[in-house]
């Protein structure tokens, strides 16, 4: 199963800037959550022993051949999507969310919409792995509505965010599968021309809000755009190298919200500045840029497929975190991968690194 | 998929959709891997132009805009609360406290706390117990605003603020602040000044020397996180305010005004001013006022004209007096001797229109004589003897037209006009004391330049300034040399022959030789002189050979029949001259006793004398008005010490341990009721009690 030659072809490098990343985190988190009184929070130790699961499951993506797993990707699929339906009558609500279930005898929590990622694009890259020549119209649509369906049952929840998160998995496969630029062009149309309509009958007040503020975060200073100029005056007073590891102070001193989670970026440029900024963006570059080149050398069109269907969304949330810790898009609660405290998210992303290291080192075999 | 394959797919394509494609080498639709490229490259770009822009984002924040985002995040995170500093105290020449600072509540209420502010408004009145109508609405308004803070009173007596802390009122809360207290109340008011509910100097030496007084306040930065909770703290404490010594005498003050204040009421005069100078050194020791106003009270609750430190800043014309300027500046350019007669017959001269006349036709006058009838006719004469040119000039150098004191910010310069446009009639008015503006300090230091044998030295109201644990004195300076030694003497000897059988023999005192000069000015009422409006002005000094002090005593619009100087305000000078030569210990010049008062304080300051009811003889002065003395310290204990200083009537801050060393008031010195003295102890056996020498 695992053949020995098969080791040499692991990359090395990617798998090297993806721990560096999750170091990076816990030492964030530590400083983050760092109570000058209390002293350290146990949430660093958690994170530590995530990303030994997490290794455990990129271990395992890795064994079976990523093949074993698009062939049951539909029996993943359907597995999920029942996961994700008991999740919404009988998971554990939290914040006025059911986002998670309980294990059994422990307090363990899972966040089964942290793997419903994985298990779309293993299922998408199946679906137009197989389909073969350009997408046309009816494949679209059955993609997409394979992507909806989890989407719908986890905005439910309501998770909006993990749940948008899907849709950058079907664009991308779709897209790299050689989806018409012009199907492109109609759906953004479709959504500019839908975006006033869902303004009104859609969204939520508070969700209106962080749009509005977004615009311009001094109109409510103290309320919907206090985390945003909070999250401005974080990046900005860590200056060119910082205030030095556990040095921060708009976290430690409450000041910004999620400081272990979606601001994480956040506390990393107060505490190391733009040097350390520039570090982290360069691994995740290097990560995103490595997990291309996979895709361009995989064997067929089944493991590119899936190498950036895992990507997709990975990049999404990398993308999207940081230009929201950098006060260039409305808050909206989607950690970091890889830095961001959580469990589930830091085991469904190494496992879907997992997935992509299976791809590129199975390239040579058949 | 093998290249075999690859091939057979193209050709088929090219086959099928016309010959036109081949040109535009259209990837087959099943050549998914090259689509993948371009679009992954396209991925690729966009990922790029992406990080390019997060990176100039992050420039723009953490380069360009972070002074300024640090700036931010430090002003909500440290809260900065100012600490203001004591004040200084005011202290007399032998320190006893004139201002000071004491501790005080402040209430504030967070009103957006208060749901009845009408209620809450009703009970603080009530627990105050002196709210008028009017405060307590403005208090039910400020109550009812959704704020989170609003004072409710400020720098409340201790009683109001326990009856307040009793309410037990959630939203109401007290601050320590501290409040300008002068213990003796209207004492010198208008040259203290008065601070304001901040603490700032707002007039009088308060304003002059705030800067010294002030003190520099104190920060206490706290950090806080976003809740506001408080975690640490870092105080730069605030540095008390130096204290400033006075030259004035609280004693002599207190006589100053009393006796001020009885004459004006008296002659039922609008008001009035006295000083006491020391000529030599240019020490004020007393400035009365009179109206005057407690600036314990609220300062709107006394009047502007209350307020006004007559003494520095009103003008009056200063009539008779003047003529000591004119007969001075005759004798020392030697235009006239002591004996030339001056013709002043049909007691009236013609100047111009103009006629200016004497109250009696005296004939024929000595220039001794003119001064002592104080004949008009006569000092124009001399006026006009001496010229515009040589007269201008002494009055400029016995200070007229500029201020004569640094101490006083809102002195007025007088008025003095341009001798150039003096017409013979200016000329002849300038001679006798009119159309010139003076201010009662100017005309004392004039006359105290005769006193000091022609030397003018600046007044002065403050002694020294306590900066730290150092005194730094005030430096007596000579201004200037008036006029020659010989010529003090004699204009000396004209002013003894005023008092003696001249305008102003009310100021006699037996025993006592004394110079000076009476003034009557019609004021200037709408532009015309007044015939029932009158300064009314004694200015002189004693003993006149070798004088202690220059007194002058300005009494505004006498109404009580008389309204002459040597009427109206020689008796004042008088008194105040009687009680001053007592207190200072100044024995007769004339016929001279043996000097018991001296003998009697050095015996009032031996230690076994100490008490000083206990004294005999002294009893005479206490009941004149004379304060117990500070009893000798030396050598005991703190505990004793105390004792001793209660018995007096005295509070005392004690510095050091062990048995006393120093102490000011030093032994023997006057006291007032009520003062504070300092006393420093110290363990050392070389001062142990019994064998302890006078400090």
């Amino acid at each position: 199963m695992f053949e020995r030659r098969l080791y040499y072809h692991i990359d090395w490098a990617m798998l090297g800037a993806i721990l560096a990343l999750c170091a990076l985190g816990v030492a964030t988190i530590y400083s983050a959550t760092f109570d000058p009184t209390r002293g350290a929070s146990h949430r660093y130790i958690t994170q530590v022993y995530a990303i030994a699961l997490g290794l455990v499951a990129m271990m395992f993506m890795l064994t079976l051949d990523y093949r074993t797993f698009t062939d049951k990707s539909h029996l993943i699929y359907i597995g999920m999507i029942l996961v994700l339906v008991y999740v919404l009558f009988s998971g554990k609500e939290m914040k006025g969310a059911r986002r998670w279930i309980m294990l059994k005898g422990s307090t363990l929590q899972l966040q089964p919409s942290e793997f419903a990622k994985i298990s779309v694009a293993l299922v998408l890259a199946k679906f137009f792995g197989e389909n073969r020549g350009e997408p046309q119209p009816p494949d679209l649509l059955i993609g997409g509505g394979l992507a909806l369906i989890p989407l719908a049952l986890i905005a439910k929840q309501p998770d909006l965010g993990t749940a948008v998160t899907l849709l950058p998995v079907f664009f991308a496969i779709a897209y790299l599968a050689g989806m018409r630029m012009r199907i492109l062009g109609v759906l953004l149309l479709a959504i500019l021309l839908a975006a006033p309509v869902a303004w009104k009958f859609a969204l939520k007040d508070y969700q209106k809000s962080r749009i509005s503020t977004f615009l311009d975060p001094s109109q409510d200073a103290k309320g919907a755009g206090y985390q945003q100029i909070q999250a401005r005056i974080t990046v900005g007073s860590g200056g060119l190298s910082g205030k030095g590891f556990k040095q921060g102070t708009q976290g430690q001193l409450r000041f910004l919200p999620e400081v272990d989670n979606d601001f994480i970026f956040s506390v990393l440029a107060e505490e190391h500045g733009f040097a350390g900024v520039l570090a982290a963006l360069g691994l995740y570059l290097f990560v995103i840029l490595r997990a291309l080149e996979a895709a361009r050398l995989a064997q067929d069109r089944l493991g590119s497929y899936l190498v950036l269907g895992v990507l997709a969304s990975f990049a999404f949330q990398v993308i999207y975190n940081i230009t929201m810790s950098a006060g260039l898009a409305p808050v909206k609660g989607l950690p970091l991968p890889l830095m961001s405290y959580g469990g589930s998210s830091m085991i469904a992303t190494l496992a879907g690194f997992g997935l992509i290291l299976n791809v590129r080192m199975r390239r040579f075999t058949n | 998929m093998g290249p075999d394959l690859v091939t057979i797919d193209r050709i088929r394509r090219v086959v099928t959709r016309g010959g036109a494609r081949i040109a535009r080498v259209r990837e087959p639709a099943n050549d998914w891997r090259a689509t993948l490229r371009r679009r992954t490259l396209i991925a690729a770009v966009l990922l790029g132009v992406w990080a390019g822009g997060i990176e100039a984002r992050l420039l723009s924040l953490q380069i360009y805009r972070h002074a300024d985002l640090v700036t931010r995040a430090a002003r909500q995170q440290m809260r900065t609360i100012v600490a203001p500093a004591k004040r200084g105290d005011i202290l007399d020449r032998h320190g006893r406290v004139l201002a000071t600072s004491v501790d005080a509540d402040s209430i504030y209420a967070v009103p957006s706390e208060i749901s009845n502010a009408g209620e809450a408004a009703g009970r603080l009145c009530i627990a105050f117990g002196d709210c008028t109508q009017r405060e307590r609405q403005a208090l039910t308004e400020r109550l009812g605003q959704s704020r989170a803070f609003a004072y409710v009173r400020r720098q409340v007596p201790p009683d109001q603020a326990q009856r307040v802390a009793a309410l037990n009122l959630d939203a109401v809360g007290f601050i320590k602040e501290s409040r300008r207290f002068y213990p003796n109340k209207e004492l010198a008011a208008q040259l203290l000044g008065w601070a304001g509910i901040d603490n700032v100097g707002l007039s009088g030496l308060e304003y002059a020397y705030d800067a010294q007084i002030r003190g520099k306040p104190g920060t206490v930065l706290i950090h806080t996180d976003a809740r506001r909770h408080a975690f640490s703290r870092f105080e730069r404490p605030p540095t008390s305010g130096s204290s400033v010594e006075l030259t004035i005498d609280e004693y002599l003050q207190h006589i100053a005004e009393r006796e001020l204040h009885a004459g004006v009421a008296q002659n039922r005069a609008a008001g009035g001013s006295a000083i006491i100078v020391d000529p030599h050194t240019g020490e004020i020791l007393a400035m009365a006022n009179e109206p005057t106003f407690n600036p314990n009270a609220a300062y709107r609750e006394s009047q502007e004209i209350e307020h006004r430190n007559r003494a520095v800043q009103d003008l009056y014309e200063p009539g008779s007096t003047f003529k000591v300027v004119t007969a001075s500046a005759a004798i020392e350019e030697k235009v006239l001797s002591v004996d030339a007669p001056i013709d002043v017959r049909a007691g009236q001269i013609r100047i111009g229109s103009r006629v200016v006349r004497d109250t009696h036709d005296y004939g024929r006058l000595s220039l001794t004589d003119v001064l002592v009838k104080s004949s008009n006719v006569g000092a124009i004469k001399i006026g006009f003897l001496v010229g515009t040119e040589r007269l201008s000039q002494y009055v400029q150098r016995f200070g007229f037209g500029h201020p004569v004191s640094p101490d006083f910010p809102g002195e007025s310069p007088g008025i003095v006009w341009d001798p150039t446009k003096w017409t013979e009639s200016a000329l002849a008015s300038v001679s006798m004391g009119y159309q010139v503006g003076v201010t009662p300090l100017q005309m004392v230091t004039a006359v105290s330049a005769v006193a000091n044998k022609g030397e003018l030295v600046e007044p002065r109201a403050v002694r020294a300034v306590y900066h730290g644990n150092r005194r730094y004195q005030v430096q007596p300076r000579v201004v200037r040399r008036t006029i020659g030694g010989d010529t003090a003497a004699l204009i000396t000897a004209i002013m003894e022959d005023v008092v003696e059988r001249g305008t102003a023999r009310e100021a006699q005192i037996p025993g006592y030789t004394i110079a000076g000069k009476t003034g009557t000015a019609a004021k200037l009422v709408n532009g015309r002189y007044s015939k029932s409006d009158y300064n009314a002005s004694f200015v002189g000094f004693l003993p006149s050979r070798d004088p202690a002090v220059a007194i002058i005593v300005v009494v505004d619009s006498p109404h009580a029949g008389t309204f002459f100087g040597g009427s109206v305000a020689a008796p004042i000078f008088r008194r105040i001259a009687e009680s001053t030569l007592r207190y200072l210990g100044i024995g007769p010049t004339l016929n001279p006793a043996p000097p018991v008062i001296v003998a009697r304080r050095d015996e009032a300051s031996g230690r076994q004398t100490a008490a000083p009811e206990t004294a005999g003889p002294f009893v005479s002065f206490v009941a004149d008005g004379l304060p117990p003395t500070m009893p000798d310290l030396s050598g005991m204990s703190a505990r004793e010490a105390m004792r001793k200083l209660v018995t007096v009537g005295l509070t005392a801050r004690i510095s050091g341990d062990g048995f006393v060393v120093s102490q000011d008031p030093p032994a023997g010195a006057p006291l007032e009721a009520g003062g504070v003295s300092r006393v420093t102890l110290e363990r050392s056996p070389a001062r142990h009690p019994s064998s302890a020498p006078q400090p």
